[in-house]
């Protein structure tokens, strides 16, 4: 199933009768010429019976109609049905792979292999089947028709139509190439712009416009000596295929010519022998195309297998145990990122336990490690194992659906999908009630303002829906946290975003919901975690300080200087120290 | 690309706008001749492909077909060289015979369609007739023959008695043949030429667009999206391109096609013309019904694409939400039903093109059907020969072809008229203000801010009042917290906005008065976020100016940029792509040497906040040292040594100058300044 042959042959009966069809196409139109030789041949002995000859066109051409409407149907249909199986395929695949290989995949690669490389395969699957096997029938069959009528001639004839396939397959390569240089100095293009607009406050202040400009001159003249790089190929193509489906004719009208008037042959063997050639034309063409449509789609399809054999991490492991409560351990943690090699371990033998119930405080400065630490929770990324156990039972023997139900995560980043609010916030619980929505969303302090939008709960957000600010994004994201009730609350500095009286208001409130959880709050303000059971200061990947907030300010540490300098800052922004 | 653009790009407005096109020939005007010579080319070509056929046509009814036919008449006739054969019948010869009265024959039905060889009396070919008197009719002026009757010939014989017609035919198939290599050559000709053309204008648009892009205003750039200015001088100017390439040239051959093969077919049988014209307006609507269905269509299809594209995106990025919150089944499914959704709009496109390409096809093959019998009714009657019949069916064919295309030309030209109104609705804005033109010779940089007052937008004051002046050479320190305004103050001396009230002088000289590059060019700028551009770093420090490579080397040392020198590449370093990657406090070292290479009088800073090692961190202060020496400073000051080193400290509050002093005087005043103070310590004292 894993060639463009294996995807055709899961259609193959789609496929079967599209080349059905397509016979049928091909054998009405080779009996056209003969018709219209009938035709002339009769009238050039002074004979009629012509409109026998416009009514048998007339039927043919119905039946082409039909069958070539039915061969379109059906084998690019087929291809539009590969299409989107694959895609489908791709997708189920990515999300089962891991956080390292999304480390690893640029987003924009993998769209380009999501759109680009599967259009390739869908070209290929399509067109690229019917340009090859339209000649392979068509081609025999008029050669033979032609054959019969002067097989001398036939050979004189056709001698210019494989020059053209021959050149087709070399320039196909040579447009092909060329066309990427075009697209890629027309990236260039953009980016200039880009980075100039980006830019324009540096352009400006040092007085660079003429400068820039003569900059993106080069750029633009690039692009245009690309694009007549192209020009100097591609403008050959059309004229030489006249020319080389001309030469056949003039061929014809040579040697036919002389046949005619010598007898062998009648006129209208010529006329239908000129219009052979004609329909002969286009193929040998194609056949060309077809063979460099299929290359792209064969090369496509194997990029994208390459990305479905890229394993998923981490996954279930053969037999789930069930966790007994939600007490969180971290048993003499190490470790590393894998795609950064050779660096500083992330975390550092880290030995931690938060009972059932309690709640973590988790501080420290940017880098230390505290995201990494609790990202081992939900195995956003894989401790070693052993090192890490939720209800006494390491979190790689839990299967993954049973682990993550468990956790409510409210990352650093609030990623929002374009969706309406109420179905992000109902994102993990898509069959929550309004109310749950709601209170859910009362908890995180954000129901104020979503009801003050014009569409309340149902306003669209992201890329084509209102943009949020940054603090109601991240209170949105604690609301679809709060609302799958979890046993386990993980806030990764989810408010960041939100100044300091209203993270006040909004930990407050939430100090109920905590209880009888196990929570681990990272906060960059120490207001935050001050009430928290136990407070650990981690620092360069190790825990430096813990205890609660009265100890923490008395051991005069890191947190004690956080706490200090907090403390002047309100006092700054004019607030109650 | 273009797919990712803001959707308002998608509206499309009329198909044609006059005032816009006129203004779009504007582009054209430079490259007329060029232009002229490409319609020129276009019309010869077009010329060429008609010709063909009736090159056939000719072979077949002088040479294909035997030269003489039976004409009956109650006189002899004027001209054919007529043989009389008795009973008003005469032998001529219709290819001798002036257009007009074969016309008059044709229709009277006098002329035979068959066809007929003579020989005359003691010519060469007469051995022929020897060899095969039976096959031959014997007058007195020779002998003649019926097309069918001579089949009886050896082929020796056959081609002894049509050595003329043989010749004649040789020479039509190499008229043929240098008509072909005459129409390749113009061919590649033209395509080259019109492209040409087409890159010309393209390049002068780009050039254009790009540079009035870069002279509006900042306020201009705060409300436009970065990618909708890319999509102007990419993808417009490109749609444009291709108006101008394919539809404008590709009119001017449809129509003078459709006149030349018209015209041709006028000319062979007029009412054989006459009855495929009536077919133009069937075929017409059909085209036009078949361009609104596949626009319906393909937008549908584009629609759809977009939104599969937006949710693998936007899955790809939420991945870990997604994986955290175990939805993957919900995700599949909505994906699913995307993917489902764009499928059927494509199976709908196809049957679009499935329904529309046969038919197109199957109305070509009834005018064939047609031309035959009814032009097959005009060869028996004898008003049309066998050849034009030939050429009839050829010229049918290629009538087809640009009717089809008119119909596409439409999209195109309706895609080109939305692009140049997007483009010219830009080209339209106007240009920042280049300032009253007035230099001051020996610029001291006296620096004074006179009761300013200035909003971003309407009532929204972010600067109210403010009054400062910094005296030439000496160090004025900024300090407030985020938000109070202090970028805007360095914005406002760049006149990168204008003030809504109040002044802002250089030596005494208002700065609106002052032109605007000099004004500029007498101040660098360093900002917190340094911005590098792609390109190595001798580019990075001098920009696209002509400061001279040594000089540029120089003020990177005099910065303490002397990093680059260790780099393996030195000054030839990538900075982005492909190249190094830069630290925090390298970029700020960068950004400095940039500043110093452009020797300016003044010297305008935002301090970088953000935390860099104490080694980078005490080269980047000495550094900063140095470049102050001597010049007139605004600094917005994060680092207390920079601050106390100031002559002159103004706190700034919500856009109000609350404090002004000295350190020492503003720390025993004991107000924010102090308490500011009091912070920056504690974090001097944390690190």
């Amino acid at each position: 199933m894993d060639r463009l042959t294996g995807w055709l042959w899961r259609y193959r009966r789609r496929v079967l009768l599209g080349f059905l069809f397509l016979l049928v196409v091909d054998g009405a139109g080779l009996l056209v010429p003969l018709v219209i030789r009938g035709a002339i041949d009769r009238l050039a002995s002074g004979e009629g019976g012509v409109l026998a000859s416009g009514l048998y066109i007339v039927g043919l051409a119905v039946i082409v109609m039909v069958s070539r409407f039915l061969w379109r149907y059906f084998l690019i249909g087929s291809s539009r049905m590969i299409e989107r199986d694959l895609r489908n395929k791709l997708y189920q695949h990515l999300l089962r792979l891991s956080s390292s290989f999304y480390n690893e995949h640029k987003t924009g690669d993998l769209m380009a292999h999501a759109t680009n490389d599967i259009d390739a395969v869908s070209r290929a699957c399509g067109f690229g089947v019917l340009t090859i096997a339209d000649p392979i029938f068509m081609i025999p069959v008029a050669v033979g028709i032609m054959l019969s009528i002067d097989p001398r001639l036939t050979l004189y004839a056709i001698i210019p139509l494989p020059i053209l396939t021959v050149f087709m397959l070399g320039f196909g390569k040579v447009i092909h190439h060329r066309f990427e240089a075009v697209q890629e100095a027309f990236s260039g293009l953009m980016e200039k712009v880009r980075e100039n607009v980006a830019g324009i406050r540096v352009v400006k202040s040092f007085v660079q416009e003429e400068g820039t400009e003569r900059d993106f001159a080069v750029t633009n003249s690039v692009f245009i000596d690309k694009n007549m790089a192209l020009v100097r190929v591609w403008g050959l193509f059309e004229p030489l295929i006249e020319l080389l489906g001309g030469a056949t004719m003039a061929i014809v009208l040579w040697a036919g010519g002389i046949s005619v008037i010598s007898g062998s042959i009648s006129l209208g063997d010529f006329v239908a022998f000129s219009q052979y050639l004609m329909m002969l034309t286009w193929p040998m063409i194609s056949l060309g195309w077809a063979v460099n449509i299929i290359q792209r789609g064969r090369a496509s399809i194997e990029r994208i297998n390459r990305l479905l054999a890229a394993a998923p991490e981490i996954v279930d492991p053969p037999h789930p145990r069930t966790p007994n409560g939600s007490k969180i351990e971290f048993k003499d943690l190490t470790f590393s990122y894998p795609s950064r090699d050779g660096s500083v371990p992330a975390l550092s033998r880290i030995d931690l336990s938060i009972e059932e119930g309690t709640t973590l405080g988790l501080v420290g400065l940017t880098g230390a490690g505290k995201s990494t630490l609790v990202r081992m929770i939900p195995r956003v990324f894989d401790p070693p194992p052993g090192n890490v156990c939720i209800g006494g039972e390491d979190v790689r023997d839990l299967s993954l659906a049973t682990l993550r139900e468990m956790i409510g995560f409210v990352p650093q980043d609030p990623f929002l999908f374009s969706a309406s609010i109420s179905e992000n916030i109902a994102f993990g619980s898509p069959g929550a009630s309004t109310e749950q929505v709601e209170r859910a969303a009362r908890l995180s302090g954000i129901h104020d303002e979503i009801v003050a939008f014009k569409d309340g709960y149902e306003t669209r957000v992201g890329e084509r829906g209102i943009a949020l600010s940054g603090g109601q994004k991240q209170r949105v994201a604690i609301a679809r946290a709060l609302l799958l009730v979890p046993s386990i609350l993980i806030f990764d500095d989810p408010l960041s975003a939100v100044d300091a009286e209203r993270e006040a208001f909004i930990l407050r409130n939430l100090r109920e919901f905590f209880r009888g959880r196990t929570c681990i709050v990272i906060a960059h303000r120490l207001s935050a975690v001050m009430h928290a059971d136990r407070i650990v200061v981690l620092d360069k990947g190790q825990i430096t300080e813990r205890g609660t907030h009265a100890e923490l300010l008395s051991q005069g540490g890191i947190y004690r200087r956080i706490w200090d300098l907090q403390q002047a800052e309100k006092e700054v922004n004019g607030e109650p120290a | 690309m273009s797919q990712h653009s803001p959707h308002d790009d998608d509206v499309m407005g009329k198909a044609f706008d006059l005032r816009l096109m006129r203004r779009l020939l504007h582009f054209l005007t430079p490259y007329w001749r060029i232009f002229s010579v490409c319609v020129l080319l276009i019309l010869v070509l077009t010329g060429i492909q008609t010709v063909l056929p009736y090159i056939t046509k000719i072979a077949i009814d002088d040479f294909l077909t035997l030269p003489w036919a039976v004409v009956t008449l109650d006189q002899s006739p004027s001209a054919g060289e007529p043989i009389p054969l008795g009973d008003g019948r005469y032998l001529v010869q219709p290819g001798k015979v002036s257009p007009a009265l074969r016309m008059e024959w044709e229709s009277s039905g006098a002329l035979s369609a068959k066809r007929y060889m003579f020989v005359a009396q003691g010519s060469p070919q007469q051995v022929v007739v020897d060899r095969n008197p039976q096959v031959f009719t014997v007058v007195p002026e020779g002998f003649f023959a019926s097309d069918d009757a001579l089949r009886a010939l050896p082929a020796a014989d056959t081609i002894t008695l049509r050595q003329g017609a043989i010749t004649g035919v040789i020479r039509l198939a190499i008229l043929f043949a240098v008509a072909l290599v005459v129409r390749f050559m113009f061919g590649v000709g033209h395509v080259y030429l019109l492209q040409l053309t087409g890159q010309k204008v393209m390049y002068d648009m780009r050039r254009q667009i790009f540079a009035h892009i870069l002279r509006l205003p900042l306020s201009y750039f705060d409300r436009t999206p970065v990618g909708r200015l890319v999509t102007r001088v990419t993808n417009d100017v490109a749609a444009i391109n291709e108006m101008f390439t394919s539809m404008l040239v590709n009119l001017f051959r449809d129509a003078f096609l459709i006149v030349a093969v018209m015209g041709i077919m006028f000319h062979l049988e007029w009412r054989v013309a006459l009855v495929i014209l009536a077919l133009f307006p069937f075929i017409a609507l059909a085209a036009f019904e078949f361009r609104r269905r596949v626009r319906s269509a393909y937008r549908e299809v584009r629609r759809q694409i977009a939104r599969l594209n937006a949710n693998l995106q936007e899955s790809i990025s939420g991945i870990r939400i997604i994986q955290i919150f175990v939805q993957e089944i919900k995700a599949n499914k909505r994906f699913q039903k995307i993917n489902v959704d764009k499928y059927r709009a494509s199976m709908r496109q196809l049957i679009t093109f499935a329904v529309f390409r046969p038919l197109m096809s199957f109305l070509s093959s009834f005018a064939v059907a047609l031309v035959i019998w009814y032009g097959g009714q005009h060869v028996l009657s004898g008003s049309l020969s066998l050849g034009a019949l030939t050429a009839f069916i050829q010229y049918v064919r290629m009538l087809f072809e640009p009717i089809l295309e008119l119909s596409q030309g439409y999209n195109v030209l309706q895609g080109a008229m939305a692009a140049s109104e997007r483009i010219f609705i830009l080209l339209d804005e106007p240009e920042e203000d280049r300032g009253g033109g007035e230099r001051i010779e020996n610029l001291q940089g006296r620096i004074e801010f006179r009761h300013v007052w200035f909003a971003y937008k309407g009532e929204d004051w972010v600067l109210k009042d403010v009054s400062l002046i910094a005296a030439p050479g000496s160090r004025v320190a900024i300090v407030g917290p985020t938000g109070s305004g202090k970028t805007t103050i360095i914005r406002l001396l760049l006149r990168m906005y204008r003030i809504q009230k109040g002044e802002i002088l250089l030596d005494g000289v208002p700065i609106e008065q002052l032109d605007l590059a000099f004004l500029r060019s007498r101040m660098a700028v360093v900002l917190q976020e340094v911005f590098l551009f792609s390109g190595d770093i001798m580019e990075n420090i001098r920009l696209r100016s002509e400061i001279p490579e040594e000089e540029a080397m120089e003020a990177a040392r005099f910065a303490n940029a002397a990093f680059v020198e260790e780099l393996p590449d030195g000054y030839a370093t990538e900075v982005k792509e492909r190249g190094v990657t830069l630290s925090v406090g390298e970029r700020q070292l960068l950004s400095f040497a940039r500043a110093v290479a452009f020797k300016p009088q003044i010297l305008v800073l935002d301090e970088a906040t953000a935390s860099i090692d104490s080694q980078t961190e005490s080269m980047i202060q000495r550094s900063l040292e140095k470049i102050m020496e001597g010049r007139t400073s605004i600094v917005i000051a994060h680092r207390l040594s920079t601050i106390r080193k100031s002559d002159n400290i103004i706190v700034l509050h919500n856009g109000k100058i609350i404090e002004e002093g000295t350190h020492e005087e503003l720390i025993s005043l004991r107000g924010l300044y102090a308490a500011l103070h009091a912070l920056q310590f504690a974090e001097a004292g944390a690190e």
